[in-house]
This record gives C-alpha cells, sequence and structure tokens, in this order.
C-alpha cells in the first residue's frame, strides 16, 4: 500500500519527470534519431490495489505526445509491481527492473531505454556537462521538472503546497535564464489551480520570476553546487518580484528535488 | 479632512489651500511678475495669504469669475504669470468659454489654482461640488491639469506650474488633506506619475484625495488577502503618464482607478483611454462617481457612499481579483 509521500513522488515522477522524455526527443539529435519512423504506444505504470498508474507515449513516426495515466493498449509496457518500486527505480535508488510488457517490439524497446538512461543521466549529474548544448538541455528539464513538481503537489493535495495554492490570487511564478527564453517554464496558480508550461508566459510579465544571468549561474543553483543566497547576493540569480516569494519558491523547489531523488 | 475648523493637530499640517497659499507667496517674492485674482473667494482658496503679502499684485473682480479670467489673460499677453483662484466649479464651467477663448486658445500663461473641487465641499450640497472639471478640463488644448495628492505634492504642483510655460490647471480640495508625502523631496514632474508602493498582483491608480485611501487600501489588501497592489499617484491628468500605464497593464494585467470626479471623462477614461489605444488587454475598473449628480454629506462619508474610500477599493479589488481574463482556462492539459 502506497503511502501519501509515495503518492507525491509517484506524481512527479509519472506527471512531471516522465514527460522530459518530449523535451530530450525535441532538443537532442542523437536521441531523436532512435526514435526516427518509429510508431506505436509505450507506457510506463505501476500496479496499486486502488488502481493502476502510470503515464504513455503516443509515438507517431518519431513525434512524442506525452499523456497521463496508464493505457491498455501499450505495444510496449514497463510495468512496476507497485508504486514505491517505480518510484525507487527512478529515484535510483532501486535496479530492479520492471516487468517489459511487449517485449519483442524491440526497437520500441532499446529506444525507450536509451532515452530513460539518458534522461537519469542527465537529472542524476552532480557537476555541469562540458557541452553547452547538453547544459542548456539540463537546465531546461529541470526547469520544466520544477513548475511540473510543484503543480502536480498541488493537484495531488500536498498540504503546504495546496494551502498555498488555495491562497494565490492568479499568479504566475518563472524560471529563465537571460537571453535564453526557450529554456523558460512557468507555473500558473489561481485559487487552488495550478498549471505548469514550458516557454515564456507572454500574456504579461510573471508575478514572480527566478531569473539566472547564465546557464552556468543556473547548473550551480540546480545542481545544489552554489549556494542561493550567495547567488542571489553576487547577481547570478535575480528575483524579479517580491522577496519572500523567492524564499517560498526556493523552498518548494527543494521539495520537488527532495522527491525526485527519493530522500 | 473636514472643513477648515482647526484641530491642535491640524495647525501642524497646513490645509492644502493654505499650503498653495504659502508656496505662492515664496514664489511672489522671488518673481515680481506673479500676480493674484479671486472673484471674491481670496480668503476660502487661500490666495489671501497673497494678497495680504502683495497687496498691489492682487486683484479681487468681485462676483465675476468670466471677466476675471478675461483679465487674467490680458496680463498674461502683458508678461505678467496671473495666479487665478476661484472654486473649481466656476472655474471649469461658469467661465470655461473664457477659459477656452482666452487662454487655453491662445496658449497663455495662466496659472488656475481651483479649489473646492470634487465632493470636497461636501455639506455645500450637489451644486458646489464638481466632479466634471477633469473630463471638462483635460478636454482643452494647450492646458495641463494636475490633481495633487495632498498639500505637499500641491506645494510641488504650483512650483512646477510656475516652472511650465502655458495654462495649467490646478485642482485642490476644501479643508485638510490626508498627508501622503512628508516632505517636498521626492521626484515630482508634471507628467510622470509617482509610483509609492510597488506591487505585481495589481495597480491602482489614484489622484487628488483617493491617492491616500489607495495606499491605505493596498496595506490592508496585503495584510488580509496577499495581494500586492502597486499604487501610482497620477498627479497629472494631462498630459498622462503612458509609459507608468503600459508599464502596469505589462507588469500587473489588472488596473483600477479612483477619483472624486465623475467616472466619465476623468482619470479612470485618460487610463482607459492609453489602455484600448495600445491594443493591450487587462482587467480594468473605474472607481469614481457614478452617471449621477451627487449626494449632500460630509466628504468622508460621500466618499464612502461613492466607494472611492479604502473599504470601497479594497472590495472593488476583491471583484477585479476574481475576473477571468485568460484565455486558456484549461487547467489539467499541463503535460
Amino acid at each position: 500500500m502506497a503511502t501519501r509521500e509515495n503518492i507525491y513522488a509517484n506524481k512527479i515522477f509519472l506527471n512531471a519527470v516522465l514527460p522530459l522524455v518530449k523535451i530530450i526527443i525535441e532538443s537532442n539529435e542523437i536521441m531523436a534519431k532512435k526514435f526516427k519512423n518509429k510508431n506505436g504506444i509505450v507506457g510506463i505504470s505501476a500496479k496499486d490495489p486502488d488502481g493502476k498508474v502510470g503515464t504513455h507515449y503516443i509515438i507517431e513516426n518519431g513525434n512524442f505526445t506525452v499523456i497521463k495515466g496508464p493505457n491498455e493498449k501499450c505495444d510496449l509496457e514497463l510495468e512496476f509491481k507497485s508504486i514505491p518500486a517505480l518510484n525507487n527505480f527512478f529515484a535510483g535508488t532501486s535496479k530492479k527492473l520492471p516487468k517489459i510488457k511487449g517485449w519483442y517490439h524491440v526497437g520500441l524497446l532499446t529506444a525507450t531505454l536509451s532515452v530513460l538512461m539518458y534522461m537519469a543521466k542527465l537529472l542524476g549529474a552532480t557537476t555541469p556537462p562540458e557541452k553547452a548544448d547538453e547544459k542548456d538541455l539540463v537546465v531546461k528539464l529541470y526547469f520544466s521538472l520544477l513548475a511540473a513538481g510543484i503543480s502536480q503537489l498541488n493537484k495531488s493535495g500536498h498540504p503546504a503546497i495546496s494551502k498555498w495554492a488555495k491562497r494565490s490570487p492568479d499568479r504566475v511564478f518563472a524560471w529563465k535564464v537571460t537571453d535564453k527564453p526557450e529554456l523558460s517554464s512557468y507555473i500558473r496558480v489561481k485559487a487552488g489551480k495550478s498549471k505548469a508550461a514550458r516557454g515564456e508566459y507572454k500574456r504579461s510579465k510573471p508575478f514572480f520570476t527566478m531569473r539566472f544571468d547564465t546557464t552556468d549561474s543556473a547548473l550551480g543553483t540546480l545542481l545544489g553546487i552554489d549556494d542561493m543566497i550567495e547567488a542571489t547576493v553576487t547577481e547570478k540569480l535575480i528575483m524579479e518580484g517580491a522577496p519572500e516569494f523567492g524564499a517560498q519558491l526556493g523552498e518548494y523547489m527543494l521539495l520537488v528535488g527532495s522527491y525526485a531523488k527519493g530522500s | 479632512m473636514g472643513g477648515l475648523t482647526y484641530t491642535m493637530l491640524d495647525t501642524t499640517n497646513l490645509s492644502t489651500a493654505e499650503m498653495y497659499g504659502n508656496v505662492l507667496c515664496e514664489l511672489g517674492e522671488h518673481h515680481p511678475e506673479i500676480v493674484g485674482l479671486s472673484a471674491d473667494l481670496a480668503k476660502s482658496t487661500k490666495i489671501g495669504l497673497f494678497a495680504n503679502k502683495f497687496p498691489d499684485r492682487f486683484f479681487n473682480t468681485g462676483i465675476a469669475e468670466q471677466n476675471m479670467f478675461s483679465i487674467a489673460s490680458g496680463m498674461a499677453k502683458c508678461g505678467l504669470v496671473p495666479f487665478v483662484s476661484t472654486f473649481a466649479i466656476f472655474t471649469s464651467m461658469r467661465a470655461l468659454d473664457q477659459v477656452h477663448t482666452d487662454i487655453c486658445y491662445q496658449n497663455l500663461n495662466v496659472k488656475m489654482i481651483a479649489t473646492h473641487a470634487g465632493l470636497s465641499f461636501g455639506q455645500a450640497g450637489t451644486t458646489h461640488h464638481c466632479t466634471e472639471d477633469i473630463a471638462i478640463m483635460r478636454s482643452m488644448a494647450n492646458l495641463k491639469v494636475i490633481v495633487p495628492a495632498d498639500g505637499i505634492e500641491t506645494a510641488n504642483a504650483v512650483v512646477g506650474a510656475y516652472e511650465t510655460d502655458g495654462p495649467v490647471y490646478i485642482r485642490i480640495n476644501r479643508g485638510f488633506d490626508q498627508k501622503v508625502y512628508e516632505n517636498t523631496d521626492y521626484d515630482f514632474q508634471i507628467g510622470k506619475a509617482h509610483q509609492l508602493m510597488d506591487g505585481n498582483d495589481l495597480t491602482i491608480i489614484a489622484c487628488g484625495s483617493c491617492v491616500y485611501q489607495a495606499i491605505e487600501a493596498a496595506k490592508i489588501l496585503s495584510s488580509v488577502d496577499g495581494l500586492k497592489a502597486r499604487v501610482l499617484d497620477m498627479h497629472t491628468i494631462k498630459p498622462i503618464d503612458r509609459e507608468a500605464i503600459l508599464k502596469a497593464v505589462h507588469e500587473t494585467r489588472r488596473i483600477i482607478t479612483v477619483e472624486d470626479h465623475n467616472v466619465i471623462g476623468g482619470l479612470g477614461s485618460a487610463v482607459g483611454e492609453v489602455i484600448v489605444e495600445s491594443g493591450k488587454g487587462c482587467a480594468f475598473r473605474k472607481l469614481g462617481i457614478p452617471d449621477t449628480f451627487s449626494i449632500i454629506g460630509l466628504h468622508e462619508d460621500l466618499m464612502a457612499y461613492y466607494e472611492i474610500d479604502t473599504n470601497g477599493i479594497v472590495e472593488n479589488v476583491r471583484k477585479l481579483i476574481g475576473l477571468e481574463f485568460e484565455e486558456d482556462e484549461d487547467w489539467e492539459d499541463e503535460v
């Protein structure tokens, strides 16, 4: 039986981490090549007494669509025996492989495993990658993960975050790197509802923006190399908006990180 | 607030009109070309302070406002700088033809300091309330229109008006205004709004006595509702600060205007025009006197009645915040 904490972590893996595959396919030519001309439905799921949970990808000629929830008609499915098993695997605390249904779709299987492993390598990195495009990709993944992760915790009823969201009028919180709008992500919060999105929020200036001056500065904070306060003092990190909201957002970022790392 | 009945506290904070009178006296000391005119209202409008100090440079035209503005235009033609003081209702309506043709049309250097504006002459009733003057005066070509927030800002506005060539209309209240500024040492510029509080949830744009109310409302909204309101003192209605308005549209998405004036043609309309012309969308609400002749009562009671006091602003901000204006209200399609 999954605990509330297991469920929060699971929502993050299924609805915030696994959707990042789409970003990787769209940003990395080598990974995109592995799915070239491929078609099928690929699911990642976990069994649970309350019903199966999961996320699946619909792949059409190499193009990904990510859909929340399991799919009974998967061509290939990585099925974990329980929610904690899925969480532990993606947090890197267990190497226990899931049951692979449809393993005979070898092309899809190898491509899927490659992209999942690549994603795990990028998200699990403790030092910045060497290549510039890979640095950008890690930042983009993290920004998206944080926005989606906070929104998922709200939707799952996480006490602190749902209380925060409930009290919030219509506000947008954004993560950005100066001069690199393509890396941006944001979360819109309104009276208990929340919605994470990638890219820049263009309707207006966000209520609060956490802006990094360079990709390296962003990696410094996101990978826990730099102290956030020090980064703010040295203006590697610029908080655009009331400082108390920066502290709040920082707290929720750490919360998402702790669930994603299984700590 | 209230009338000209002094309390001990009030005596330490001169009424807005008295600030005007004193500043004009100071200006008069250094600039001999300044002359004063009034139409039997020197005492009420406080230009009487100037009259006492410079009796040879002050002219009481009697109850003949139209003549007074024509005389002022002639004086300006001769190189003098007339400061003309009467009630707002007489400046903007009784003598409008003279203001229009004799002064504005000729772009003459006449400064009109109109007192007892808005609902500030509360007990005197509807005939003495002046809730149309901003609309009327801002449609006069060449004329600059200033609505100071308090006595200190009136001092800045009077000096600014003297330093600006051409006709200027300054609208002030009867009696005491709540203090917004501690001293004149802030960046007052005609045509530039002054930001008093910062916030990104919405912007409250106010003028005149409503500026103080807006600040108090913003404090309540912050502590009770957790809303961060930007407060702009839009002391100059014409030329309006387009830049500050467009910045507010972009950064706060919601704008509420507050004025002691009819909602037709005043500050709200001026702000609304900028927004519409920009093509940018935002949630917008105008607070002021509706399309009606105002009722009689104390100024503070009337402000409450027409929801341009602190509580009225708070309530209306809460309604504005609830407005939907995003195209996408699907909260589930976030992957």
